[in-house]
């Protein structure tokens, strides 16, 4: 059990599990290669100059080569397959960056700010903003909280979908202002009907310019009167309701932020001190994410066996994971078979259920859907053809990147430490065991027997079916 | 805003509910089977049809008295009056339902005029989400009644889950007619051969997992694991069993035929799941509606008419209800593209050898319509619901309002109602009683019924399932019977008690409170 005042303390250990742990909530999939590569560092130089590390922007996603992002959004462009297409190319970019940015935590970051600030594709059906919001929640990964709420106030996917475009001075609509309180950064509880009506005229002004692709202002839109919101009045604007939200409700802010970052990084169901605690770091760093994060990643409780495994998998996480783990061969096509199936799994990028997000953890498994999980991970390993290419996981090649692949015993116990966050029992190991020499005994393993990648085939088809599997 | 829409990404035991199955190395099978409780369905089953977009009332039950003010707000879109289907000197069926004409004429089908509800929503989802969950127009629910009900006849459920599964639906994307505060309490497939192929080469396992938080998520994991592995088992081997001798048909507009065969293979083959839900999708007719909708009723009928005819063939039609639904019905007058916007009240059939064959309520009136040009509702949709509740399943009164959460008249649409309460000196059927006083402090009376002299076992088990006391084994005489269980050495909390008399099964929930 680990003392309440020790929580937030750095680990004292860094070895495999932590390292295993950390880039398991980190990445999307990782190879053997880059557990090595993280244990040969300390865990403050791998966190702090690895994961945390600001990155340059990606080059712009691309359809058929044709640059789309910055194209007006109006009848023209919008030719109903256009728009499919261009929001296609926009996941398949997005699930390419998840694989290729090294040691960088940024993308998880990113999936975690688009399930706060939810907007749903099906509403604002512009692939262009779905762009831009994307690279908001990109360039803000790890920075400034308040900047970025003040940002996502008046960015097109967010004004469409929360009708911030219709709402003017003379006829507010509060769709905006109470999410903003009640989802996005207070919570229910912290502020009051009279709050929300008052946030909801001082967010007046802004429409969608649909051929810059930018929110805009427009002072006659405005409601420029006076305003109270957590008693303080002025003639508030939008900026200066993100503002009093961080200033004068800093403590709720805090803790609601921190809670979200616990239920999609730690547990899904927080733990109170915890949040305090972290959420007393956000608030001496003035709700700048990176030095939250650093302490997070490091702290004894994060790395407690509570909270080691005890995250299922998103759809998404566990359906790309699979290319980083193996370092399958990948193109659009397979990405694009990932997209759909993924949807079929409940989880349909850019289209969360409502404007509270994907809930995620039980929510993903059921009678259905966890067998569902399982024939993926058969199909990549089987091999699946797609555009007469087929995308298979090479077993054999992957089994040698162990030292210990000509001992079936040693390598039983090195792969599952490095694929599964649980300790498996000794039953579990002997069925993998028996999956791998099937039939054979264990003097004759060789990965150089006849039949050997057969053999691993089957390993890891069961090895994949655990249920610990689903476990990040 | 949809910020508050129903729970759409709910399946199959997710969300709050652990289930304990292979607990102390008991294999799930044995373990399951014993608690084998579907005769609190009385061994009845719903088949529900869900007409998807939004059927044409008007175009499906015309209302003959009123042809003239129907052709004039249907000039392109309206049917013939030569080719209508005179169920009445007043009432018409489409031409394309000419199966349901038979089954008509043969006192099978009650056809419920203008169902529907106050202030009715013209949002598919939001409708949908209305007759799913049986809520007013205004009130948000976020379970199914079909889960309201199956939670009442199956409350060990999710600790002691039944064999077969309490609910089907024929696609595997959950409705939210099965959420429940305990997840999903149905299973999904489209085919019962690619749902076991599913999970050909999956084990349950019996590892207890680390009592951690981590630990719990490992044990949710592996039972939804063993459940899916048990289901799609008996699903397999029903269906193999169950061998059907209807022509379905089969169209491009859809699979009801499909999903109705496998519905009666499954029943044919002993699975005693009390609640299918099929679907038929394409009813949002915007635009040249005629042809569409004429190809859609065609199938919806001649499905349900195969189907009928199947399980009438097998002498099992006494046992089995259809139901048809959809989200609304639509505008009276057309469009401008040949078809329909979304409207309000429709007609709903209600099919089954033991249904009261009759028209229950007027035709639309087309004269009377509201601000919108929609047909004003007559019989309120839970009407329908409370009758299947009661006289089909069986519920009491209490029962009834307990799952529709309010008081609804059931409409007469049962024969002979399967009744629940006989007071004779005999009882005619087993049942198992809910203990009195529950919640208790520690002692409860359990009260059953034996129709007939025999061996009965009464156990009690704890939350997670497992065995606390046996408090009988043994022979014992047909009539009425009572026990006393004293909890006084037991801890707070859920405890279930099942009765095992014969070929009889059931369990009950009790709660002890210290």
């Amino acid at each position: 059990m680990i003392n309440k005042s020790s929580y937030l303390e750095k680990i004292a250990v860094w070895d495999l599990d932590a390292a295993r742990h950390v880039l398991s909530r980190t990445l999307y999939g990782y190879s053997k290669a880059d557990l090595d590569f993280a244990l040969s560092k300390s865990l403050d130089d791998f966190v702090d100059n690895y994961l945390l590390k600001d990155l340059p922007q990606p080059a712009t996603p691309t359809y058929n080569s044709q640059e789309w992002v910055t194209l007006a959004n109006n009848s023209t462009n919008n030719t109903g397959s256009n728009y499919t297409n261009w929001r296609y190319s926009l996941t398949w970019w997005w699930l390419n960056l998840m694989l290729t940015q090294g040691y960088s935590f940024r993308e998880k970051m990113v999936w975690f700010w688009s399930n706060l600030f939810v907007t749903e594709f099906n509403t604002v059906q512009v692939p262009q903003f779905y762009y831009l919001s994307n690279s908001l929640f990109r360039q803000f990964a790890f920075g400034n909280i308040i900047d970025l709420t003040k940002k996502v106030t008046i960015d097109p996917a967010m004004l469409i979908y929360l009708n911030g475009n219709t709402s003017t001075g003379s006829s507010p609509n509060e769709n905006y202002g109470r999410e903003l309180m009640e989802l996005f950064t207070l919570g229910i509880g912290n502020y009051t009907e009279d709050d929300i009506k008052n946030a909801a005229r001082a967010l007046t002004g802004w429409t969608v310019d649909n051929n810059n692709l930018k929110g805009i202002f427009t002072t006659s839109r405005w409601d420029a009167n006076t305003k109270t919101i957590f008693g303080k009045t002025g003639k508030w604007n939008q900026d200066d309701v993100v503002n009093l939200i961080f200033s004068d409700k800093s403590v709720p802010a805090s803790e609601y932020l921190c809670r979200k970052l616990y239920k999609e990084f730690a547990y899904y169901h927080p733990n109170e001190d915890y949040v305090k605690q972290l959420a007393e770091v956000m608030r001496a760093n003035n709700f700048v994410m990176k030095p939250v994060l650093s302490v997070m990643l490091k702290s004894q409780y994060f790395h407690s066996v509570d909270i080691r495994g005890a995250k299922i998998k998103s759809p998404v996480e566990f359906l790309i994971s699979l290319i980083r783990f193996f370092n399958m061969t990948y193109d659009n096509d397979l990405l694009n078979t990932i997209r759909s199936k993924s949807r079929d799994l409940e989880q349909e990028v850019f289209n969360p259920p409502d404007v509270r997000g994907w809930e995620g953890q039980r929510k993903w498994i059921n009678t259905n859907y966890f067998p569902s999980r399982n024939n993926w991970s058969d199909l990549v390993i089987t091999g699946m053809k797609i555009n007469s290419k087929t995308f298979k996981v090479d077993s054999l090649a992957y089994a040698r990147t162990y030292s210990s692949s000509e001992n079936a015993v040693q390598f039983i116990d090195d792969v599952t430490k490095v694929l599964i966050q649980f300790p498996l029992s000794q039953i579990r190991k002997d069925e993998l065991l028996a999956a791998l020499l099937d039939g054979t005994v264990v003097q004759n393993w060789s990965t150089y027997s006849s039949g050997a990648s057969t053999r691993l085939d089957k390993f890891f088809k069961a090895l994949m079916r655990l249920p610990e599997f689903q476990l990040s | 805003m949809k910020r508050r829409d129903f729970l759409k990404n709910v399946g199959m035991l997710t969300g709050a509910g652990t289930i304990s199955l292979a607990l102390n190395g008991m294999p799930i099978k044995a373990f399951a089977k014993s608690f084998l409780n579907i005769t609190s369905a009385n061994g009845k089953i719903l088949v529900l049809i869900q007409l998807k977009g939004g059927n044409d009332g008007i175009n499906t039950v015309i209302p003959y008295d009123q042809y003239s003010l129907y052709s004039s707000y249907r000039p392109n879109i309206k049917v013939a009056e030569s080719n209508l289907i005179k169920l009445t000197t007043n009432t018409a069926l489409h031409p394309s339902l000419k199966s349901f004409e038979t089954l008509f004429t043969e006192g099978k089908v009650a056809l419920i005029q203008n169902a529907g509800y106050a202030s009715p929503n013209r949002s598919h989802f939001r409708a949908t989400d209305i007759w799913l969950s049986a809520s007013d127009s205004n009130q948000i629910l976020y379970d199914g009644w079909a889960s309201r009900y199956l939670l009442k006849a199956f409350p060990a459920f999710p600790a002691v889950p039944p064999v077969h599964p309490m609910a089907i639906q024929l696609s595997s994307v959950p409705s939210g007619l099965f959420d429940s505060n305990v997840g999903g309490v149905a299973v999904g497939f489209g085919d019962p051969n690619s749902f076991y192929q599913l999970v050909s080469g999956m084990k349950a396992d019996t590892d207890p997992p680390p009592a951690t938080l981590a630990g719990d998520e490992l044990k949710f994991l592996k039972e939804v694991a063993a459940l899916s592995i048990q289901y799609a088992t008996v699903i397999k081997e029903k269906a193999d069993k169950g061998i059907t001798r209807q022509t379905y048909p089969t169209s491009n507009l859809g699979t009801l035929g499909t999903q109705l065969k496998i519905v009666a293979n499954l029943i044919l083959g002993g699975l005693e799941t009390p609640v299918y839900l099929t679907m038929l999708d394409g009813f949002d007719t915007h635009s040249g509606q005629v042809t569409k909708h004429e190809g859609l009723l065609k199938l919806l009928a001649d499905s349900v008419f195969a189907f009928q005819r199947e399980i009438e063939a097998a002498g099992l039609a006494d046992k089995v209800v259809i139901m048809t639904f959809s989200e609304f019905g639509r505008r009276v007058k057309e469009n401008a593209s040949s078809g329909t916007d979304h409207g309000s009240a429709a007609p709903m059939f209600v099919i089954g050898s033991n249904v009261n064959g009759s028209i229950i309520g007027n035709n639309a009136n087309l004269s009377k319509l509201d601000s919108n040009g929609d047909i004003i509702f007559e019989n309120d949709f839970r009407r329908v619901y409370a009758a299947i509740l009661r006289d089909h399943f069986g519920l009491n009164t209490a029962g009834v309002k307990e799952v529709l959460l309010k008081d609804f008249d059931p409409l007469q649409l049962i024969k002979y109602p399967t009744d629940l309460e006989n007071e004779f000196l005999l009882p005619a059927k087993y049942e198992l009683a809910q203990n009195y006083p529950n919640p208790f402090n520690p002692v409860t009376k359990i009260s059953y019924s034996l129709p007939q002299d025999s061996f009965v076992r009464l156990i009690i088990y704890n939350e997670t399932g497992q065995e606390v006391q046996t408090l009988i084994s043994k022979n014992i005489s047909a009539g009425k019977h009572e026990i006393i269980w004293d909890a006084s050495k037991y801890s707070s909390g859920v405890y279930f008690y099942a009765l095992q008399a014969n070929e009889f099964y059931q369990t009950k929930k009790m709660l002890l409170i210290k």
